[in-house]
């Protein structure tokens, strides 16, 4: 699974919507699309905005939990 | 679209009168025109609603020599590429219709036909030489098509009511089929409400001859293997999906030899069908709306938006609790079945409209959900599955204040609703995983059952739905598995029935459903979960495809499900009489179905508020008894609420080999 992918799938899901306002939800939904993409399980510490918002280290998370990296 | 019925005997020739009293009774399904067709085993009915070829095209139609006729409910939409195709086959056509296609593709192809048909039909062959009958109903379940089995050979026709002109078909309920409805929101096909009437399944054939009944599909619902879809490229996929669905949509407008109007309810399916024709035909448009007088549940703002933009000619109508009321008797007359919702009512009103306005034909948004994703079930169902990998996570408890807003307000009441609510049935092999919720929190509706009927359910053997899912539906997605079992419950049994063809046909109004178009589900069916419910964004690969088309604060507005006013309908200060005498205890113990004790605490229950603010499994539970009484008054005991009969003209076509009369 590549960057580019992961990038990809984060730019449609914020093509479509504005982000929650409660940055935790936000994180859950977010959790959820991942979760469900790309087959993985994150922890209830990666469930956190501070983990998925970035583009660049939700693409890692989703690397190492893939095992691509 | 029309009504259809007949006889098939081994012994006496068919009853004529019988068939005419048949007929009398789909006189709403075709007001513009009546024929028969009787030969020594087999008679067949038809009350026609002049759509294509309205001049010609009169049914029953036979075949060049008369050895194969036909009957026919509804619209082939590929009739013309298939009587092209017919013709280099050296077949001659005498009329313009799509039914005239039928008989020739049958002696064509056989049981073959029915594969290359792209529509929504119920249709009748019958063959003299080989004195054989043939049965066939579309592949989603559009229109109904009932029969009664008997020694001496069968009944058929498009609605029950038209079954029960015959004096010697019992009138009884099925205790398996009320149980179904009272779990799954509908009848399990082949099984009905009745007791000894069948429907025919959705995308199969029968055929009657001497060697006895039997059927076959020619079509089923189904699903790739999880991660093995052929199509993974999500902008290509959204550039064929729009290319079908315009398509479906322009072959549902053009075709059609009357004007066809649209429905916008306010939301994105019926925005995106009227979209399409609005941009890629030439032609007018008259939209139709249903609105509500009570603001929770009118969506008028978004319809006269989407109207606007469009440049149509709108009409609407305003629903109030009242207006339920006065109707509901004659709805159930119409629908033939307990349903769990008032909702049908408001379309029996709104088909109204659009027969008054003096159309024929509309073209809807249904189906767009099930085959694309879009309902509630299956996002809860993505949400129990992640809240399922750790229950004990008070991060993915939360995931339940995305399904339900109102949790925000009430944090403290989240993990309680979550432990409830998703915290059973957890096991991720269930095939009906998605589904399980739903018809638990339905079947409380059994707790008021009479002890006789609960007794008669436990002794019946049921049916088990999930035995029918497809081999290798293990390997689904979870979500294509919830597919599966919408599309081939709540989809033909309530959505397509009791609120589409029967909402639609009881005021002689034809529906037709793009999304439901052959290509556009076998298109759907070959996508990646994820791109009909990308994380928990439903129908996002359709949103997608027509975000030029549908204005911004339609298309990503929170789904708003239809809904109607329930319990609340029946306890206005005006409520007619009809609901105290269905209700009381003597019409309770009459019907048998309910516990006239149990009934009498719900409704004292719904009158201390009004029947305001009750909860969603009061609501169904009152709906279920209302129409349930209803259902049992009109069609077991035919106590009249409404027209049950409209005398039909003489017929444009009477064949009778019995009596070697003709008139064609």
């Amino acid at each position: 699974m590549n960057r580019e992918v992961v990038e990809q799938v984060l730019r449609d899901y914020y093509a479509l919507r504005r982000p929650d306002t409660d940055p935790e939800l936000e994180a859950v939904r977010v959790a959820i699309l991942l979760e469900d993409v790309f087959k993985i399980r994150l922890s209830d510490a990666e469930i956190d905005a501070a983990v998925l918002t970035e583009v660049s280290s939700v693409a890692g998370l989703v690397a190492r939990l893939r095992g691509d990296s | 679209m029309c009504g259809v019925c007949g006889i098939v005997s081994w012994g006496e020739a068919p009853d004529l009168p019988l068939l005419r009293r048949m007929m009398n009774r789909l006189g709403h399904r075709g007001p513009d025109g009546n024929g028969f067709y009787r030969d020594r085993h087999a008679a067949l009915g038809h009350t026609r609603l002049a759509i294509i070829d309205t001049s010609h095209g009169a049914q029953p139609l036979c075949n060049e020599d008369g050895t194969v006729w036909v009957t026919f409910n509804g619209e082939i939409f590929n009739y013309v590429e298939l009587r092209d195709e017919l013709r280099r086959c050296g077949h001659a056509f005498r009329t313009a219709s799509d039914t005239e296609v039928i008989v020739h593709a049958w002696e064509e192809w056989g049981t073959g036909c029915f594969s290359r048909f792209n529509g929504q039909w119920a249709l009748a062959l019958w063959d003299r030489r080989e004195q054989r009958l043939v049965l066939s109903r579309d592949r989603l379940g559009v229109r109904p098509l009932f029969f009664v089995r008997r020694s001496t050979g069968l009944l058929f026709a498009s609605e029950v009511k038209s079954i029960f002109a015959d004096r010697s078909v019992p009138r009884a309920f099925d205790p398996v089929g009320l149980d179904q409805i009272f779990t799954y929101w509908s009848p399990i096909a082949p099984r009905t409400v009745f007791r000894d009437i069948e429907q025919l399944e959705p995308g199969y054939f029968a055929i009657l001859d001497r060697e006895g009944f039997r059927k076959a599909p020619y079509w089923g619902i189904t699903f790739p293997p999880q991660g093995q879809e052929i199509r993974q490229d999500f902008q290509e996929n959204a550039e064929t999906l729009r290319e079908r669905i315009v398509e479906a949509a322009r072959l549902r407008f053009l075709r059609s030899d009357v004007p066809v109007g649209a429905y916008l309810s306010g939301g994105i399916d019926s925005s995106i069908t009227a979209a399409v024709i609005a941009r890629y035909t030439n032609a007018p448009l008259q939209t139709f709306s249903v609105r509500f007088s009570d603001s929770e549940f009118d969506e008028g703002q978004y319809q006269k938006k989407m109207s606007a933009v469009l440049g149509t000619q709108h009409e609407d109508i305003v629903v109030s609790p009242s207006d339920i009321a006065g109707v509901f008797p004659e709805v159930i007359q119409h629908a033939e079945s307990p349903i769990l919702r008032a909702a049908p009512a408001p379309l029996f009103l709104l088909s109204k409209l659009v027969r008054d306005n003096g159309y024929k034909v509309v073209v809807t948004g249904e189906g767009a959900d099930e085959v694309l994703a879009g309902y509630d079930i299956f996002r809860e169902a993505r949400v129990r599955l992640f809240w399922s990998r750790d229950p004990g996570s008070a991060k993915r408890t939360r995931a339940a204040e995305l399904l339900y807003p109102w949790m925000a307000r009430s944090p403290g009441r989240v993990p309680a609703f979550a432990r409830s609510f998703f915290g059973r049935h957890l096991d991720p092999g269930d095939p009906a995983f998605s589904h399980r919720p739903r018809w638990d929190s339905t079947s409380v509706i059994s707790s008021m059952l009479s002890g006789d009927l609960r007794s008669e359910i436990d002794g019946a053997s049921g049916d088990d739905i999930l035995s029918a899912m497809p081999p290798g539906n293990e390997d689904w997605d979870p979500l294509s598995r919830a597919q599966w079992l919408e599309m081939t419950t709540l989809l033909p049994g309530y959505i397509l029935a009791s609120q589409g063809d029967r909402m639609l046909m009881a005021n002689s109004v034809e529906g037709r459903f793009p999304f439901l178009d052959r290509d556009v589900v076998d298109f759907a069916g070959t996508l990646p979960a994820n791109h009909k419910l990308f994380g928990l964004e439903e129908k996002y690969i359709l949103k997608h495809a027509f975000a030029d088309l549908v204005p911004d604060d339609i298309i990503y507005r929170p789904k708003q499900p239809y809904r109607a006013p329930d319990a609340m309908s029946f306890f206005t200060p005006d409520c007619p009489a009809w609901f105290g005498e269905v209700m009381s205890e003597r019409s309770l113990e009459s019907a048998g179905v309910f516990e006239p004790s149990v009934v009498a605490g719900l409704l004292a229950k719904c009158e201390r508020t009004g029947g305001e603010n009750m909860s969603n499994t009061d609501n169904m539970r009152l709906l279920a008894v209302v129409s349930t009484q209803l259902t049992y008054e009109s069609l077991i005991l035919e106590k009249r609420y409404g027209p049950l009969e409209r005398p039909i003209s003489d017929p444009s076509v009477a064949v009778d080999l019995v009596t070697d009369d003709r008139t064609v």
